[in-house]
């Protein structure tokens, strides 16, 4: 069976400077990848490069079985490729509900706009209370939320999804992870990128392990031994003192 | 004394609708592509020529060159729009000088084909004087335009906040990384703001050219007028710019009214310079929250 979304040995960064190298990566239809590591390992940058957000010098993005190097960031979203940004990223001088409405941009989704919404409010009660509200007054969990409805919204058959636990409280982190964990199970294939570990594992079916720009490990979750996975997070703090 | 004040109040509202559609034009090309236009007053001057020439060369009634004149300040505009887009370093300036100097090449092209002489409509049906109970004075071509402007003021706030383009136009001013993640391609959204800004100066033009005088050196003062009122409505609010282009209209008519019409131009700066020292995010903006 070939994946879903298949990155061979793509390099890309921002203007002259490098930040990815030679990273490999391929996501079954259907699972949970979840994409660790440290500060500045990359993570941002590689989902950017998926979407057509930073230019890949190298290597190839395939999405079920087609190549999409090179493609922009709007038709990706018309492939179904759709992203969560790190930060949220909501319409701030928009309502929620204009946020969520944004999401059926894409003419394929547009049609079903209206039963959409429905299902994002039935998910998320609290962005229905808030509709009219601009999104700029949301707290940051709700915010949150909003970033994930107006995602649901882009009926994305590959969700990229960059720390959604970002600056929220415990309880919040709770319920964002709550909702990954139903979305999942609804068979959706899903890339988290996480830095808290405990809970990125709590959903993943594979975890892969940046640092400085590589993947230095990947595994199945299942397999994945906490104490060793945080020797190798660390390893480049130590590494670098000397 | 109470019935020129009231009149002043009149003009000012009708003068105030037709600014408010060059400044609408002009802050949704900010919004869309964070520059100003500066050779926007101009598009409106060129949409008042054509339709003196259709009118003196073909006999053609002014509202009647509207179609055309849209059609030629489009093109001009998405010209104008190509040319910034070759801007590859430092957009933001160095558009002010790319559009500050298309400005000056069309105020002269205006110059050169017509002349600097003043110039109005030769239909008569325009100057005729509307009077609503002795108190208020007007012509035919204010009430006409004044009610096309406020039509056209609704009809874009309906755009921007009822269709998928409109928000998308929206959603680009608001956070253009984040509206390409919606699926939206920017730069149809940047040029659909600019093909609107021409429509809304196209109908401001022809407001002027059958309410008032054209002349050459008019699509300066536009512009400046329209960069006031957009700063004055805090970038990006319709009913701000509304109310603001009417606040101009009304200061100057009031000052016309009171002290002298060559201290017109003038009283707009300084309300645009009070409104600046004491409210810098404008009169109807909201504070910028971030993080
Ligand atoms: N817009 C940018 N311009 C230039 N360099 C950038 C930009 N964004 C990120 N970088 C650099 O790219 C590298 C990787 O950043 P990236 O945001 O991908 O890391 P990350 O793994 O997502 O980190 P975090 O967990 O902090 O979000 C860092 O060294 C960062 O400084
Ligand atoms: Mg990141």
């Amino acid at each position: 069976m070939s994946a879903a979304l298949d990155i061979k040995d793509i390099r890309a960064g921002y203007g002259a400077v490098n930040v990815l190298w030679d990273v490999s990566l391929s996501v079954e239809a259907g699972t949970t990848t979840a994409i660790l590591g440290p500060n500045g390992a990359g993570k941002s940058t590689l989902l950017r490069a998926i979407m057509g957000l930073v230019t890949v010098s190298q290597g190839d993005i395939v999405v079920d079985s087609c190549a999409r190097t090179g493609t922009s960031t709007w038709n990706m979203v018309n492939e179904g490729v759709v992203m969560v940004p790190e930060g949220r990223m909501v319409f701030r001088d928009m309502t929620v509900e204009d946020n969520l409405l944004m999401g059926a941009f894409p003419k394929r989704t547009r049609p079903r706009a209206q039963a959409n919404l429905k299902t994002v409010y039935q998910r998320f009660p609290r962005l229905s209370e808030r509709r009219r509200q601009l999104a700029g007054s949301l707290s940051g969990g709700e915010a949150q939320m909003l970033a994930l409805g107006r995602g649901l919204m882009e009926e994305p058959r590959i969700f990229l999804v960059d720390e959604p636990s970002l600056g929220l409280a415990p309880v919040i982190v709770d319920e964002i992870f709550a909702g990954l964990r139903q979305l999942k199970e609804e068979g959706r294939t899903i890339v988290l990128v996480e830095q808290n570990t405990y809970k990125a594992l709590s959903v993943a079916d594979y975890v892969y392990l940046m640092q400085a720009g590589k993947i230095v490990m990947s595994q199945v979750a299942a397999d994945v031994d906490v104490d060793h996975l945080h020797d190798l997070y660390f390893a480049r703090k130590t590494g670098s003192e000397h | 004394m109470f019935e020129l004040t009231l009149q002043a109040l009149y003009s000012g509202l009708l003068t105030g609708t037709y600014y408010a559609l060059v400044a609408l034009g002009l802050a949704l090309v900010f919004g869309t592509m964070k520059i100003i236009n500066l050779a926007h007053g101009e598009l409106v001057l060129l949409a008042a020529y054509v339709a003196y020439t259709a009118e003196s060369q073909w006999s053609l009634n002014p509202l009647a060159a509207i179609p055309f004149a849209m059609v030629v300040v489009s093109v001009v505009a998405i010209a104008v729009y190509l040319l910034i887009d070759r801007i590859k370093k430092d957009r933001e300036l160095n558009s002010l000088i790319l559009t500050f100097g298309i400005g000056i090449i069309l105020t002269n092209f205006v110059l050169l084909v017509w002349s600097a002489d003043i110039r109005s409509t030769t239909t008569p049906w325009f100057q005729q004087a509307v009077v609503f109970g002795d108190l208020l004075f007007s012509s035919r071509s204010e009430i006409l335009f004044f009610l096309i402007s406020v039509a056209l003021v609704g009809a874009t706030w309906w755009w921007l906040s009822q269709t998928w383009y409109g928000r998308a136009t929206r959603a680009v001013s608001s956070d253009r990384k984040a509206a390409m993640l919606m699926g939206v391609n920017p730069r149809q959204t940047e040029i659909l703001s600019f093909v609107v800004a021409s429509i809304l100066a196209t109908v401001a033009g022809i407001a002027i050219f059958t309410g008032q005088v054209i002349e050459p050196s008019l699509g300066h003062a536009l512009t400046v007028k329209a960069f006031i009122i957009t700063v004055l409505a805090g970038m990006g609010s319709i009913p701000g710019v509304l109310l603001g282009a009417i606040l101009i209209g009304v200061v100057e008519a009031l000052t016309v009214t009171y002290f002298s019409s060559s201290l017109q131009e003038l009283t707009g700066m300084v309300l645009f310079l009070v409104v600046l020292l004491l409210r810098p995010q404008g009169l109807f903006g909201f504070g910028v929250r971030r993080g």
